[in-house]
């Protein structure tokens, strides 16, 4: 793991502003996400507006792709980009599973 | 104000603490205001109050007003949580005493000595001169022993009295926070080394203690303002410790990318930062849930009222996870990674995102147990907001996010100008500083910092009279 491998090119100064904005979105469109997974969960918004939580997912996701690319990450970074994308596709389900069951369990 | 409705002791020093974090949380601003005009017009308080000694003073009033609120925090909650006084409570008003006048001080020096003889008086009884903490070693000592005490304090009673979740990740947490203070205390001749253990205190506070003290007091916030079921806040809280410290602590790789560290860093930076915004995310999620289920319960009982009890400090613990969300995951994660950091280390994101992250992470959820410490003062039951309130908190907010905003445009300018363009040269340092879009940056950053100001004149109003308000349930 040495420098040259880590920085394998220089950013074009015309990809900054799409690096910025799009590393933004990752998280915006992740917070769309989890916010509407759990809106739906706990009743705050009704089944329908699920699948709209998942396509703010898939945007994040492409954000991240687009960040990453236009970085020119190297093969470890793009690995840490994709475990990210996965840990935040899964996150919200995992936490409320264990939540709700901790809920239940506390009710009944 | 009078204590009236206050038996415990321990909550009487709670306020004693609030107070004067308020106090600092002012001169925090009004240094920086200092700051602001400095870049507008270099020649302002020239050999009075130079740029250097005013930032100095902002950052350091920051950590210390935070220090103090985190205190008073404790002992607000501890009579609640375990059950019993404060053991040592006697020791934690003469320690606050002896910070208090140690602060005190060494603000004094900061101001009126300033710079020394750089050898080891300078060291000793000035300051160390690294950033953040540049209390002079007589401080640091008097820190760690205060910091020790209340520690003691905090064991003591979680140990006597009935122990909660809360109080065990405080515990843990606490200890940590005090023991990494050591490595920030002792300098080594090598600038690489020395660095590497100054970010211990740097990092490892924010991004790891800090953030744990964040999830255990919106814990405890959310069981005494919404009514939240303990055994789920408290499933919650360990998860998040959980994810804070398993992405924080290697997430320290990103101060190593350029310190002269070996390479491995910027693998290991990489890694922890992509995953540092997911905890972030679950502590977002956190807030929602518990309102949504709470409200939810109550709405099928048929109560339409709200379960919020305290409104004001609600607002800000949703402001804490909505401003720990985009402070410190989205200003941070937009120039974390090595490949874009190379650009954007040193410039004014790093300002940015200091400025959002350090007010969304602490500030919010601080001045929201400041608000509990009102309610719990004035013996009232549902807190409500008054105009003071609105004010403060939308002139705050938006002071706030208006200087990150002007901060990231010129933080841009200098990505653009002088690095990508110039490639780091001592021309283009200067060239990106001369830009238009950079000196009109620095402008709106001193206009939002005059509104932040303003907010904060009427935060101190509301939390003095908000008390005497008629409009509250007793």
């Amino acid at each position: 793991m040495s420098g040259d491998v880590l920085i394998t090119q220089d950013i074009l100064a015309g990809d900054f502003l799409t690096i910025f904005v799009s590393s933004a979105l990752v998280l915006v469109f992740g917070g769309f996400y989890v916010g509407i997974y759990t809106a739906v969960k706990v009743n705050l918004l009704k089944g329908w507006a699920m699948p709209f939580g998942y396509l703010f997912w898939m945007l994040a996701a492409y954000c991240l792709y687009l960040m990453g690319s236009l970085m020119h990450v190297n093969n470890f970074t793009a690995k840490a980009l994709v475990v990210a994308a996965i840990g935040l596709l899964l996150l919200p389900h995992a936490v409320y599973y264990m939540q709700d069951r901790v809920h239940e369990e506390n009710e009944h | 104000m009078a204590n009236s409705y206050l038996t415990s002791e321990s909550k009487k020093l709670a306020t004693w603490y609030f107070t004067f974090a308020a106090i600092i949380f002012g001169a925090q601003l009004l240094f920086g205001l200092v700051a602001a005009v400095q870049y507008v017009v270099p020649g302002f308080l020239f050999e009075i109050l130079d740029f250097s000694v005013a930032r100095t003073l902002h950052i350091n009033a920051l950590v210390v007003w935070m220090v103090f609120a985190m205190f008073g925090s404790v002992y607000w909650l501890l009579p609640d949580e375990t059950g019993i006084e404060t053991v040592g409570v006697g020791l934690g008003k003469l320690l606050f005493w002896i910070f208090a006048a140690a602060i005190v001080v060494v603000v004094l020096v900061y101001l009126f000595i300033q710079v020394g003889p750089a050898d080891e008086t300078t060291i000793w009884f000035i300051m160390e001169g690294r950033e953040y903490i540049e209390a002079p070693r007589w401080a640091d000592i008097g820190i760690v022993v205060v910091a020790l005490g209340f520690v003691a304090n905090l064991f003591m009673t979680g140990i006597q009295g009935n122990r909660s979740g809360i109080v065990t990740v405080l515990m843990a947490d606490m200890i940590a926070f005090a023991g990494l203070y050591l490595a920030g205390v002792f300098f080594t001749d090598n600038i690489s080394i020395d660095q590497f253990w100054w970010w211990w205190v740097i990092h490892l506070w924010v991004e790891a203690t800090w953030e744990v003290f964040v999830g255990s007091i919106a814990a405890y916030g959310l069981i005494t303002m919404i009514g939240a079921h303990r055994k789920v806040v408290e499933m919650w809280l360990w998860i998040e410790v959980t994810m804070l410290f398993g992405s924080g602590i290697l997430g320290l790789g990103h101060h190593y990318f350029w310190i002269g560290t070996p390479e491995y860093w910027w693998e290991i930076g990489a890694l922890f930062s992509a995953l540092e915004p997911l905890p972030l995310v679950a502590m977002f999620i956190h807030v929602l849930y518990d309102w949504g289920r709470m409200q939810g319960e109550e709405s099928a009982k048929g109560q339409e009222e709200s379960v919020i009890t305290n409104k004001p400090a609600f607002t800000w613990f949703v402001l804490n996870a909505f401003g720990n969300f985009l402070g410190a995951g989205i200003w941070g994660f937009f120039h974390t990674l090595p490949q874009v950091n190379l650009y954007t280390h040193g410039t004014q994101f790093t300002s940015a995102h200091g400025h959002l992250a350090f007010f969304g992470a602490y500030a919010t959820i601080l001045i929201g147990m400041m608000y509990i410490g009102v309610q719990g003062k004035n013996g009232i039951k549902v807190m409500n907001n008054t105009t003071s309130t609105i004010w403060a908190t939308s002139m705050i907010v938006g002071g706030v996010v208006g200087m990150t905003v002007a901060l990231t445009v010129a933080g841009y300018v200098q990505v653009l100008v002088s690095r990508a363009q110039m490639g780091a040269t001592w021309a283009g340092y200067f060239d990106g500083q001369s830009g238009m879009w950079f000196a009109q940056g620095m402008d709106w950053r001193l206009a939002m910092g005059v509104v932040t100001f303003l907010g904060f004149l009427f935060l101190v109003k509301d939390l003095l009279s908000i008390g005497k308000a008629t409009h509250h349930k007793r």
